[in-house]
């Protein structure tokens, strides 16, 4: 009875173990392939081979590993690109591509602050208007919540969390007055941070999650018209990396809002989310 | 008598001067208008500015002219005192007037003439005599009919002379205003100069004396009115607005009415007239392609001059480098040379000094530019050529002149870059320069994942959160009879200054039955002391009756108890080494007990 139970038990050891090496030998394929074009494309971009770097940290992307470090990589592969082009620089959407895969580095790392200065460098060659100010409560919170990306604060809400049970122990558990006092205060601040931090991860959650941003990918520039068909008058000609919120949008059209809060239609095949 | 010898003597040296200066210089000239018209009679004199020797005067032979009278001496003496200096001329004028007889070139040979014993010749003079197109000389022999319609159109205009019209931007055009006139003018009313639009303009000075010209078939006596220099600034068709002018002709009018026998009836007219020239368009080109990049437009011919500082010099030592560029051409334009120094030399501003004219032949001159800068730190350095472009429109190519390179080398003193006292800018030695902006390079190494997990409200987030919750709950429980434990012995440690002196009157109690007065007193104070010392954390070392009424006092026990506890101090400390009755002893030791016992219920509040 008790050998029937081990080999019960033997059998499903083997099949889970099984299982999790199939796993880790089907799981091992795309990651090393992810490595080798990563390093292709850091040295193709060394050499100023910018075609080839593009096209390696694409393939990073595709493979699923998309990192704030490869979009910022791509942005800066498809600045030089088109910037390689003398004659007629960014002629076929480089500058567009720069700036969208410099926002998705912002976006996935907000706090990245190479890529917060390469965009707004690559921002100097769009014709983009000034945005409307925001309010200061909006900016302040903001301005916060950039300072890290989501899992960041979220890994802080945790030991905030953690930090402030160990403090309500110590608060009970403390002989001293003197300890006891501290912990009840410390354990107030650290809950305020973990409720703050929590609700950062969250905002910060949602910003990463919208696709409620594009930037206009383009050879020059896109017409943005009054209504959704191509008779309506043209109400503006955003060049190539202006970044656009989207309103709504359809099959072909979407409806999009300028930084300075212009509205207008635009085709769906000109613009890329963000 | 004696003042008339005077007088003559100093007249005498007054002629005596006169004649030697009048020696000094003889001209002898020929002066006669140039061109003529055929059939107009005209003069020609012959001066002399000394008194020629009589009858020595020979006229040329006019030939091609007729002489119609002539010659006519007139002489002219004045003497000029001024200022106590005296000056005298003489002046004598053999006048001709001369008819042409047909076209062509004429020339009236020289004449001569002798004065004071020498032998004096004019110069051959070329006259021009052409024929005259139209009714010839109609106007010159004056027989008008009426005053305004006297004046044809072409008898009196202006002209807008040009020198090029068909030339580089900024190479420079002479404009002159001339009025043509074959009438007398009374007066010029109004002379309005067009803005001169896309020109950079210079008024010039000029000669205005009046001299003749012919103009399509016409002699004219011309007068120059105005005269610029223009450098147009943008190339294409330029158009000169029209000058406009005003004036006031004069015309003399035979009325036919009322001859008058002595004055033969003329009448002078004063006829407005308004004249304007027609717009002048000029050419501009612009300039060749292929200009080198240090063209600044830069136009006419220049060459360029360069002083360089010693090959070897000191550190932080004000050092200089002139440039100087002379020649002719949009001068005023050029822009400065650009000097590149290595970046640990402070350059300062170059000092610019001109010395440019502006004449009839164009803008000429030299300018130079001085470009102080000092060396901050040692070592050899090159200076790159200066390099200046300029336009020759005569050959219609770039010619570039440029400074030899040279090598510079700045020799340490000691007082280098960091401890120089007079490092101009402060903070760290001056501010790093940005050259350029460029994208930041890429990430060279990042940990690849898949990137779209997001921890908060993941089952992850939610398994740490379960699991720190559980383990809080855990860890009160098991510790939560510890914690009440703990509140006892926070109770028992309150009491525990209490606690001792109880022990201690225990001891004394047992003094007492004992009957040794003297250990049972000593133990008495002992726990009087000991427990103010415990209770309130004070060494004993430092109490004394007056602090324990102090301390007693601040934690609210009434006076009296304060009072009652410090004479059972006293009562002990006297009975401790005097003898008393047994009695004593029960009494102090009750009174001690009750008044800790009051103390403490005070104080534990």
């Amino acid at each position: 009875m008790r050998t029937h139970i081990y080999n019960i038990v033997g059998l499903l050891a083997i099949f889970v173990v099984a299982i999790t090496f199939s796993n880790v030998a089907t799981a091992a394929s795309p990651a090393t392939t992810a490595k080798a074009r990563w390093t292709a494309g850091v040295e193709a971009y060394a050499e100023g081979n910018y075609t080839a770097a593009v096209e390696a940290f694409e393939d990073v992307v595709d493979l699923g590993y998309a990192t704030a470090e490869v979009y910022y990589n791509l942005g800066d592969a498809y600045f030089k690109l088109g910037q390689a082009n003398t004659s007629h620089p960014f002629a076929t959407g480089e500058l567009g591509r720069s700036i969208l895969n410099f926002s998705r580095a912002l976006k996935l790392n907000p706090a990245m602050e190479d890529a917060a200065y390469n965009l707004d460098l690559a921002r100097d060659y769009t014709n983009d208007t000034e945005p409307l100010p925001e309010s200061f409560i909006k900016r302040m919170w903001h301005s916060l919540r950039d300072n890290m990306t989501s899992n960041g604060w979220a890994i802080l809400s945790v030991v905030m969390l953690a930090l402030t049970l160990l403090l309500v122990l110590v608060y009970l558990l403390a002989s001293r007055i003197a300890l006891r006092k501290t912990a009840f205060f410390v354990a107030i601040a650290t809950a305020l941070i973990f409720i703050l931090s929590t609700a950062l991860s969250l905002s910060q959650r949602t910003a990463q999650l919208s696709t409620e941003r594009a930037v206009v990918v383009c050879n020059d520039t896109a017409p943005v018209h009054a209504s959704p068909n191509s008779a309506s008058k043209v109400v503006r000609q955003p060049s190539q990396g202006v970044i656009v919120d989207i309103v709504r949008g359809s099959d072909e059209w979407t409806e999009i809002a300028f930084a300075d809060g212009e509205k207008g239609w635009i085709r769906n095949n000109t613009i890329e989310r963000i | 008598m004696k003042h008339s010898t005077l007088l003559r003597f100093t007249l005498l040296l007054v002629a005596i001067f006169s004649t030697l200066t009048s020696w000094a210089q003889v001209s002898f000239t020929v002066a006669a208008p140039t061109p003529v018209a055929v059939g107009s009679p005209f003069r020609a004199e012959f001066s002399i500015d000394s008194e020629p020797d009589r009858g020595s005067f020979n006229a040329p032979a006019f030939e091609g002219f007729e002489v119609i009278a002539g010659p006519s001496v007139s002489t002219g003496h004045s003497v000029q005192w001024i200022n106590g200096k005296q000056t005298s001329s003489y002046n004598c004028t053999y006048t001709f007037v001369l008819m042409p007889v047909e076209e062509g070139i004429f020339t009236i040979a020289p004449a001569t003439i002798s004065a004071g014993g020498k032998s004096y010749s004019t110069e051959p003079l070329k006259i021009e005599v052409i024929k005259e197109q139209g009714s010839s000389s109609s106007s010159s022999t004056g027989e008008k009919p009426s005053a305004e319609g006297s004046i044809g159109k072409d008898d009196v205009f202006i002209r807008l002379r040009l020198s090029d019209t068909d030339v580089y931007k900024g190479e420079s055009i002479r404009a002159s205003l001339v009025l043509y006139t074959r009438i007398d003018i009374a007066n010029i009313e109004s002379l309005e100069m067009p803005p001169f639009n896309d020109f950079w303009s210079q008024e010039l000075s000029f000669d205005n004396a009046p001299s003749r010209e012919e103009y399509n078939g016409r002699i004219y006596q011309t007068y120059k009115l105005a005269e610029y220099l223009l450098s147009p600034q943008r190339s294409g068709k330029l158009t000169i607005d029209p000058v406009k002018m005003e004036i006031i002709a004069q015309v003399v009018v035979q009325d036919s009415r009322s001859i008058d026998p002595i004055f033969g009836g003329r009448q002078i007219y004063n006829v407005p007239r308004s004249l304007s020239t027609a717009p002048t368009t000029i050419d501009v080109k612009e300039f060749p392609a292929g200009a080198p990049a240090t063209f600044n437009g830069a136009v006419g011919s220049f060459t360029m001059k360069s002083t360089l500082p010693e090959s070897s010099i000191m550190v932080n030592t004000a050092e200089q480098i002139e440039i100087t560029i002379s020649g002719s051409g949009n001068l005023k334009f050029i822009t400065k040379p650009r000097l590149v120094m290595p970046e640990s030399f402070e350059v300062y501003d170059a000092k610019v000094a001109d010395n440019v004219k502006v004449s009839a032949a164009g803008t000429s001159g030299s300018i130079t530019y001085t470009f102080p800068f000092v060396a901050r730190s040692s070592g050899e350095f090159t200076i790159d050529p200066v390099a200046f472009t300029y336009f020759d429109p005569a050959t219609a190519e770039y010619h570039t002149l440029a400074t030899e390179r040279f090598t510079l080398s700045v020799a340490d003193d000691g007082t280098s870059v960091t401890s120089a006292p007079t490092v101009i800018g402060g903070g760290y030695g001056g501010q790093m320069k940005q050259l350029d902006r460029d994208i930041r390079y890429i990430a060279t190494d990042a940990k690849l994942r898949n990137s779209r997990d997001m921890f908060i409200l993941s089952p992850m987030y939610w398994l740490v959160v379960v699991v720190i919750v559980a383990l809080f709950v855990v860890a009160y429980l098991v510790l939560r009879r510890r914690i009440v434990q703990n509140r006892n012995v926070v109770a028992r440690r309150m009491k525990r200054a209490d606690k001792v002196a109880v022990q201690r009157l225990r001891m004394a109690q047992r003094y007492m039955a004992e009957h040794n007065r003297h250990a049972f007193y000593e133990e008495l104070l002992r726990a009087m002391w000991g427990y103010i010392s415990d209770k309130f954390n004070i060494p004993v070392s430092n109490l004394t009756k007056e602090t324990i009424r102090e301390e007693l006092y601040r934690r609210n026990v009434s006076a009296a108890d304060a009072e009652q506890f410090c004479q059972i101090i006293s009562r002990a400390d006297e009975a401790q080494y005097a003898p008393s009755v047994e009695g004593d002893m029960g009494e102090v030791y009750g009174d001690a007990v009750d008044v800790i016992s009051k103390i403490e219920s005070v104080v534990k509040r």
